[in-house]
């Protein structure tokens, strides 16, 4: 790891092929500078992404990296976490990905707290399927498989993860760039499972959650000096207040304890003998 | 095969009917002898019928038989369920104080204990089935001492007041069967020996393999007959700097197991039934991102929830055509309890060498059965690793394109591409289960495309060529009746040849370890002059592949009843076979 790695370093050669004002580019911007800023390099991060637009975000990025299958990039996440401790790891994935198909992953990712970052692209839409009904979107959100709503509330995934245990729930905006940047270098920094929920507007298919709206809409805790972030109570105010959009971390538990130290999980298990481990003859006397 | 002993207890689950079996094996296993288990039981935690049976014999012996001799029997149930096993020498256990009325056949010895009393006599009713090994050990001739040490080992760590109850409680079951009985016209004495054998079965000897390969990282969901070995690696992968999950569910157990391997662990995963189903979907991404990653299968009885704790071999499809498009996969089936260990570890180095899944497909009969051997038999010195083409920072360099990028699929010869794990300098690159370039990008052109497709096909070929997809085999081989097995059927087909050789049929055996690539049989199969496929499922699953590659009917003999092939049954079938007309 070297000092002098600038945010362009995790920047792949490949020109993205996210619609034109796609939210998804400043939300990328965002993690990339985060993660260089957070003193890390390509060559000891990992990130991996599952199916959508934002699943294509491995292949713009440059680092080591996985696209996996839909809704299951919170356990390979975790997989390389559990094995590599001496690695930083990214998850990057979308409303779909994160909260419908991997909902239940997304519960479990949670509990475990896991030390890693988790950044959810929500645009509140299918973009890449062309326009249907997301977890987020509204109940009333016309679209082609859902044309009078959903006709159901929307999943509130702050409020799923505050449920499910965690021990960080921060939220941005992917045109905010800097505060987006400063949030994710938070949940980065933290010491367990860092969620990030990111309002990254779809300029193509969702007419209602636009820039516009979060612009007007959005209130940043960081001006709210009441709010502080280890007070579950109030976090859970913020949470489940169904009139405001928030940015900002919601909740950080100081006091949690990842996963590595509650399971003694410390080793670098990429490294193994050339045969089988010295004592491993002890393991056969055990059936004397 | 004078010397053999068959001893069962069976009572209701919850009856401590496992953990009763599990000492007198041990006990019999000290005391040098042969021991092969076998375990009936029902999909609840408590009630139903459930037993724990044992053959032994000084000689080796790997299979069940349809035989009797001593049965402990806790319930009435226990007795109904083995009337068909009970011959005129056989004894039955029972505690004739219990509320129930055993009714025994007359030509069966009863042996009424009073388990009960006498376990609280030393110390508590729970000792009751002690008691009866204690009965068990007077009516075979067996040092009960033997069994002392099994109950140190299982109860030792409750302290030495337990245990010195329970070595109580066998004794007053032995003098209490002394005392009361004069059964030397059974005639039953147990030979020992100096020999010091273990007794494990076969999930526990793929634990064992995984560790002893240098696994590192399981992730796993609990189903039966897997679970024992995420079980087994609980508490031990701990010891070598390894680690075990509990994943919400297959799709995810396999998933993380997939980022353990793409960071660099040895990694798996194993399951069974609609578990496979459900791990199929990253199957392919698995295959494609070129991810060396065991899937083990311990195939249990189906389709959906079938029998999930009986027998059958039907899972052989699934591993060969599982998942959508067409990927390439190695498929290894151990064929015995040691080839449980050795091929796991055979699999880890296949899955590095190759960067490609490896299925492990095992089955419930061998992954409960419990089986004595040499402890040499898994004799650690002969552990090969081999991790493939695993690159460092110094090797890495040949590797880098023009532009200095990683080209992690690069399109070689042998169709193996090198392997940089995180860390390694200038190693970083993307993979996908998308179709990729050589540096892992998402591509649809049609060069590129084949040339990946060429690129991971040919690793099999490559394989084909490089390892040893070796066969075992039995009997005579100038015979030309030729038997071809796969899976734990080897050993119920190795000791029916010795009933065939008491009636003049000579048979010649193959028992295939491996599914895919496999050894080609065509010379095999054109010498002899019959040829019969023995499987446990109701297709033919093997059958098929045999007859696709040799392009002739062969006969079959198929059990799915739920319930292992036996020696003395699988004789009687070749035979029937043997004159049977070939299907046409």
């Amino acid at each position: 790891m070297s000092s002098d790695v600038r945010f362009t370093d995790f920047k792949s050669d490949k020109q993205p092929t996210w619609c034109p004002g796609c939210g998804d580019f400043g939300t990328m911007n965002g993690m990339m500078k985060a993660l260089a800023e957070t003193g890390n390099d390509p060559d000891n991060t990992f990130v991996v992404a599952g199916i959508g637009c934002s699943g294509k975000i491995g292949t713009y990025m440059h680092s080591y990296a996985l696209h996996g299958v839909h809704g299951r990039a919170l356990p390979v996440g975790q997989g390389v976490k559990m094995s590599r401790p001496d690695i930083e790891v990214m998850v990057a994935g979308g409303d779909g990905d994160g909260y419908s198909i991997g909902a239940g992953h997304f519960v479990h990712a949670v509990r475990r707290n896991v030390d890693m970052s988790y950044v959810v692209m929500d645009n509140r839409i299918y973009g890449l399927t062309k326009g249907q009904a997301s977890p987020t979107s509204r109940s009333d959100f016309e679209t082609s498989t859902t044309p009078e709503g959903p006709k159901q509330p929307p999943v509130n995934p702050l409020a799923l993860a505050l449920a499910s245990g965690a021990s960080f729930i921060a939220q941005s905006f992917a045109s905010d760039a800097l505060r987006h940047q400063e949030i994710v270098q938070e949940a980065i920094e933290h010491d367990g499972f860092g969620f990030v929920n990111v309002f990254s507007p779809c300029v193509t298919f969702n007419d209602v959650d636009t820039y516009d709206y979060f612009r007007d809409n959005l209130v940043d805790l960081q001006e709210d000096e009441d709010h502080d972030p280890t007070d579950y109570e109030a976090a859970k105010e913020v949470i489940l207040d169904s009139d405001k959009e928030y940015q900002g971390v919601m909740y950080q538990d100081d006091e949690s304890v990842p996963y590595h130290e509650q399971h003694g999980v410390t080793e670098n298990m990429s490294e193994i003998p050339d045969g089988a481990p010295e004592d491993a003859m002890d393991l056969v006397r055990e059936f004397y | 095969m004078a010397e053999d002993l068959n001893w069962a207890v069976g009572g209701e689950a919850g009856d401590g009917i496992d953990s009763t079996g599990k000492i007198f094996a041990q006990a019999l296993s000290r005391a040098g002898r042969h021991v092969f288990t076998s375990k009936d039981f029902a999909s609840r935690i408590r009630g139903g019928y459930t037993a724990y049976k044992i053959r032994t014999s000084v000689d080796d012996i790997q299979s069940v038989v349809d035989r009797l001799d001593i049965l402990v029997a806790l319930t009435q149930r226990t007795i109904d369920e083995n009337l068909d096993e009970l011959h005129e020498g056989s004894a039955v256990i029972y505690d004739g104080e219990r509320s129930w009325e055993a009714e025994i056949p007359d030509e069966i010895t009863a042996v009424d204990v009073p388990l009960k009393s006498l376990a609280e006599d030393a110390g508590g009713a729970i000792m009751r089935n002690v008691v009866a090994l204690g009965a068990a050990c007077e009516i075979a001739n067996f040092d009960v001492e033997y069994l002392d040490e099994s109950l140190e080992k299982r109860f030792g760590g409750k302290g030495s007041k337990i245990v010195e109850n329970n070595k109580e409680a066998a004794r007053l079951g032995q003098e209490y069967v002394q005392e009361n009985y004069d059964l030397d016209h059974l005639g039953y004495s147990l030979e020992t020996t100096d020999n010091d054998y273990v007794l494990l079965n076969g999930n526990e000897a793929i634990g064992m393999g995984a560790i002893a390969a240098g696994c590192r990282f399981y992730a796993g969901y609990p189903i039966t007959p897997a679970t024992s070995i995420m079980e087994y690696l609980t508490g031990r992968i701990e010891e070598y700097g390894g680690h075990v999950v509990q994943a919400e569910d297959e799709l995810s157990a396999i998933n993380m197991a997939l980022g353990g391997a793409r960071a660099g662990a040895r990694s798996m995963t194993a399951t069974s039934g609609a578990g496979i189903d459900l791990m199929t979907e990253t199957f392919g991404l698995v295959a494609t991102s070129e991810t060396p990653l065991v899937i083990t299968d311990v195939q249990r009885s189906g389709p959906s929830t079938g029998m999930p704790t009986k027998q059958e071999q039907g899972d052989l499809n699934m591993a060969l055509y599982g998942g959508h498009g067409e990927v390439p996969r190695f498929v290894v089936a151990p064929t015995t309890i040691t080839e449980c260990f050795w091929k796991t570890i055979e699999a880890f180095n296949l899955a590095e060498k190759y960067q490609t899944p490896v299925f492990l497909i095992s089955d419930l009969a061998m992954s409960v059965t419990e089986q004595t051997f040499p402890p040499e038999a898994f004799d650690m010195d002969d552990v090969e690793i081999d991790r493939g083409k695993l690159v460092d920072d110094d090797t890495v360099d040949q590797w880098l394109d023009s532009q200095g990028r990683f080209r992690a699929h690069a399109a070689t010869e042998d169709g193996v591409s090198p392997r940089a794990i995180p860390g390694t300098t200038d190693g970083a690159h993307m993979s996908t289960g998308l179709e990729h370039d050589e540096l892992g990008r998402r591509t649809e052109e049609t060069d590129v495309r084949v040339q990946q497709v060429d690129k991971r096909n040919r690793k099999v070929e490559t394989a084909k060529e490089e390892e040893g997809w070796e066969y075992r085999e039995f009997g005579n081989p100038d015979s030309e009746n030729l038997i071809l097995s796969w899976g734990s059927n080897e050993g119920a087909l190795v000791e029916a040849l010795e009933y065939l050789e008491e009636d003049d049929v000579d048979l010649r055996v193959i028992s295939v370890p491996y599914i895919f690539p496999r050894p080609d049989l065509t010379d095999e199969i054109e010498a002899a002059e019959e040829v019969i496929v023995v499987e446990c499922n109701a297709t033919g699953q093997f059958a098929d592949l045999i007859e696709h590659d040799a392009l002739t009917r062969v006969k079959r003999i198929n059990k799915y009843t739920g319930i292992r092939f036996k020696a003395d049954e699988l004789a009687e079938q070749i035979t029937e076979k043997l004159s049977a007309e070939v299907p046409a």
